[in-house]
């Protein structure tokens, strides 16, 4: 019956309905104010980094790049991002499970907290660790009897990253979880599953391209957050400077070169970042309709 | 393996789920617990399995206490509404699962793996669909797959949650008498949560009533629909005429009828409600004096092999279903209009408990 009342519509080409839209000048008018827009305030400032980073020429760029104090602050960013994603990752985990899969007292606190990085000014999360932390602050003196520098140092910086990118990949998993329900666990459960089986074989591969986009959001914040890595840095060149960091040192330089040059290297990792953004959500895109298609053909 | 249920409580916050309930499911029958939704069967259901708590009570598989255990350790296998395939593998991976998660001694071979998951496949009648993902699947096949994946891990009980629920009206008589089949096949002790009364009568060797987290009835289909022990299982199996009538001296008034009750012989003057199936009310053209009461044909539906008549009494405003055979419709020519006289042949009376104040 469908068969032949959808066969003559698929030879017929069906002239868009003429009812529905608006007119052509509107049309274009509203493209181009976005268009414009973008243009603006994206690709102008976007086109700007790369061709000031290249303007003394390539020479410049590249020594730029390799000076050792530049050096430092990538690697400095690599580390806090390999310390703070896997955390974020395993603690994300975590928290999607127990939210998702369980009920329990104080869920929505819980919640709350998880949200809690995104409505703090990352200027006050780091100055959260400073009076934690600091010379002056709660564990100050015990920390310095014994020897361990957190602000100002290294862990100072990791931990300022942990909290800011520390919603990312929870955010991303809990809403994935909660539409795909426990009836899965709960099926892998009373065929003998363990509860880390369960967690491998059927949590995990279920929400595989949320996780990843989560992920890449996450990693992509680690390596470009400023304001709270800048309050416990304390700005020690070849030490404490993270790469954002170190585009500011040098801006305030007059080292307009060299500062351009180490911020097309963010501005690079975003574009990266956007385009693995892409592929994961055309992938997640394509999985939801694949699962959309499940569900209206149960009936 | 039989299963028994001791005083089973559950209440989730302030509603109460099951109060109180006991059975004994014998061993190798398949039951079925029938009730409108949320009368507590699916909760019943997944207590037997440990996917839920009670609030207090025992469950008993084989004479021992299972309560405790986890279910994991309960060796049931689960057949979900919505069937819960793992949808990232295929239909051959869904039914390896069970074995698959054995710890490493007892874990099977792959050859065995292999042979074991398209035997099953083959009991389902799929084993040509092994390499599709559940996406790729009908709902009826989704469903037999699920059962396929249940019996891999050789459950000692199988407990299948609303199993036709989400199946379009053939699939699921298809498939329910497929079910019997294969239980007639296999001997497993299954118990599955219905709130469709024909495919509780239709499958099960014994039926569980279950109304508001009580039980209302057990017993065999022909049981609880031919005797049934409540009001409430009399409106629940198939269609019914209710009259509201007096008890006094062991007789039922219903208008001018008058039909011997037994058990109330000793009962004065009490309200009454009257059950009889359409099936069981004859039309007759004269009145027989104290057996019938007359009524006038609202609505005939004459189609398919039975047909329906909507009657108006005309002693009061109550209406009634009449079912007859054509022979015996023809017999009649009866009219749309025409006045007649019922006589229920087989009238069932329960004492109202909260009368209407007259």
């Amino acid at each position: 019956m469908s068969a032949v009342i959808s066969h003559p519509l698929s030879v017929l080409p069906v002239p868009a309905s003429r009812a529905t839209q608006e007119p052509a000048w509107v049309r274009w008018l509203l493209i181009s104010i976005a268009l414009g827009w973008l243009g603006l305030f994206l690709f102008i400032p976007l086109a700007a980094i790369f061709t000031e980073a290249l303007r003394k020429g390539l020479e410049v760029y590249w020594a730029s790049l390799v000076d050792p104090d530049a050096l430092s602050a990538i690697k400095l960013t690599l580390i806090a991002t390999v310390i703070a994603v896997p955390a974020n990752l395993v603690f994300g985990i975590a928290a999607a499970w127990a939210i998702a899969k369980f009920e329990f007292r104080g869920k929505q606190l819980l919640l709350t907290l998880i949200d809690l990085p995104f409505a703090v000014s990352p200027v006050i999360a780091g100055l959260i660790y400073v009076l934690l932390f600091g010379a002056q602050g709660w564990f100050g003196e015990w920390l310095q009897a014994h020897d361990v520098k957190i602000i100002f140092a290294v862990p100072g910086i990791v931990l300022a990253t942990i909290f800011v990118t520390f919603p990312f990949v929870a955010r991303e998993l809990i809403p994935l979880m909660q539409a795909q329900g426990t009836e899965e666990e709960e099926a892998a459960v009373t065929m003998g599953a363990s509860g880390w089986q369960t967690l491998w074989r059927v949590t995990l591969p279920n929400v595989k391209w949320g996780l990843l986009y989560g992920v890449i959001l996450c990693n992509a914040r680690a390596m470009g957050e400023f304001g709270a890595v800048s309050v416990v840095s304390g700005h020690i060149r070849g030490m404490t400077n993270t790469l954002p960091l170190h585009v500011e040192i040098l801006y305030n330089e007059y080292n307009f070169a060299a500062a351009f040059a180490a911020a097309s290297l963010l501005a690079g990792l975003a574009l990266v970042t956007l385009a693995l953004k892409s592929a994961v959500e055309w992938k997640t895109g394509a999985e939801l309709r694949a699962r959309n298609e499940e569900t209206s053909n149960e009936h | 393996m039989s299963i028994e249920v001791r005083n089973i409580n559950k209440r989730f916050g302030n509603f109460t789920a099951l109060n109180n309930i006991s059975l004994d499911l014998p061993s190798g029958e398949l039951t079925a617990l029938l009730g409108p939704s949320g009368c507590g069967k699916t909760t019943l259901l997944r207590i037997i399995a440990g996917l839920e708590q009670p609030d207090g009570g025992n469950v008993l598989f084989h004479g021992k206490d299972a309560t405790g255990s986890h279910v994991r350790e309960r060796k049931v296998g689960f057949v979900f509404q919505h069937y819960a395939l793992f949808r990232h593998m295929t239909v051959f991976e869904n039914v390896a699962f069970g074995l698959r998660v054995r710890p490493r001694q007892e874990r099977p071979s792959e050859a065995e793996i292999r042979r074991k998951v398209h035997e099953l496949l083959e009991l389902v009648q799929l084993d040509w669909i092994a390499d599709r993902y559940p996406a790729q699947l009908s709902g009826g096949q989704r469903q037999r797959i699920a059962l396929a994946r249940a019996l891999a891990v050789e459950p000692q009980v199988l407990l299948l949650d609303e199993p036709f629920g989400a199946l379009d009206a053939k699939v699921r008589k298809d498939l329910r008498r497929w079910l019997r089949r294969l239980h007639d096949e296999l001997h497993i002790t299954s118990v599955f949560v219905t709130h469709d009364q024909e495919e509780a009568l239709e499958v099960a060797d014994r039926v569980v009533v279950l109304n508001k987290g009580g039980i209302e009835q057990v017993g065999t289909p022909d049981e609880v629909y031919d005797q049934p022990a409540t009001p409430f299982v009399y409106q629940f199996l198939g269609n019914v005429n209710l009259f509201h009538s007096r008890v006094h001296d062991g007789f039922a008034k219903i208008g001018e009828l008058e039909v011997a009750v037994d058990g109330h012989e000793d009962t004065q003057n009490a309200a009454a409600l009257a059950y009889v199936r359409p099936h069981d009310i004859e039309i007759h053209r004269t009145p027989e004096n104290g057996s019938t009461f007359a009524a006038t044909v609202v609505h005939i539906h004459a189609i398919g092999p039975i047909v329906r008549l909507e009657l108006a009494r005309a002693d009061a405003t109550e209406y009634v279903e009449a079912e007859l055979t054509r022979e015996r419709f023809r017999e009649l020519a009866l009219k749309e209009g025409e006045e007649i006289f019922v006589k229920p042949r087989s009238l069932r009376v329960f004492i109202d408990p909260n009368p209407a104040v007259a």
